[in-house]
């Protein structure tokens, strides 16, 4: 079956219509929307609402949103472009959800991710995670963020005063 | 692939391991190789991050990984 998504259903819709139906691809598509690397802005109430709607058992939810900021290593930033190694990229944050279920006592996670042009003050990166309780969310969405730098081939060219440089960090 | 989406070319035999990719980078691209030497850049094979024992097949992806910057240390 062939989904396309310019259909005027937004792609909650979409899943919400095809579960509807009984479609055994719901949960393939559903999982691929909890794990992403897109061009697009993404909006935070959408990406909450997509992690608390998976179990009525969610009971705490801990959240991580990465900004531009206009300020890095002492230089002021004017904007940034991410550039990322398609296939891998996705790979390595869905590896972090997969992992983080296993090893956390959570229910769900999303792992998100921008590239191309951000301007400052835009979203970059967001990490939500619902558990039954706080604890257990804020350790494993700290542990996804610090995995996701470690791990997933994305970098960073921020436009400064001197120029374009690539950026290096060592969290 | 580097970020840019810059492509090298190197002749190689099947069945090489990646130490020997390295050793020929080393040689036709010594900035290229210095990184690679000091780790700063990784090589990774279908898209997992390789050992210097890789072996590597003709159909095999191979990638220059630069450091990753996935957000920023103190965002």
């Amino acid at each position: 079956m062939r989904l396309h998504y310019c259909l005027p259903l937004r792609e909650d819709q979409l899943i919400y219509e095809l579960s509807r139906k009984g479609n055994p691809m719901t949960v393939e598509l559903e999982e691929s929307m909890l794990v992403r690397v897109q061009l697009e802005n993404f909006s935070i109430d959408e990406e909450l609402h997509r992690v608390r709607s998976r179990s009525r058992r969610i009971g705490g939810i801990a959240m991580f949103l990465g900004t531009a900021r206009d300020r890095s290593k002492g230089r002021d930033v004017s904007s940034m472009n991410f550039d990322h190694y398609e296939g891998m990229a996705q790979k390595k944050l869905k590896e972090i959800r997969e992992q983080a279920l296993r090893d956390f006592a959570i229910i769900e996670a999303l792992v998100l991710h921008r590239y191309g042009p951000i301007e400052i003050g835009e979203n970059i990166v967001l990490i939500i995670v619902g558990a039954e309780h706080r604890a257990d969310a804020f350790k494993a969405c700290q542990w996804c963020i610090d995995e996701l730098k470690k791990i997933t081939p994305i970098w960073k060219m921020e436009t400064t005063p001197e120029g374009e440089v690539w950026v290096e960090e060592h969290p | 692939m580097i970020p840019g989406g810059k492509d090298l070319e190197v002749a190689f035999s099947e069945g090489g391991q990646v130490k020997d990719l390295v050793h020929t980078i080393q040689r036709e691209y010594p900035q290229v190789g210095e990184l690679l030497e000091k780790k700063k850049v990784l090589v990774s094979v279908n898209q997992e991050i390789a050992h210097w024992d890789t072996v590597l097949n003709t159909a095999d992806e191979v990638a220059l990984l630069p450091p990753f910057a996935g957000g920023s240390a103190d965002l």
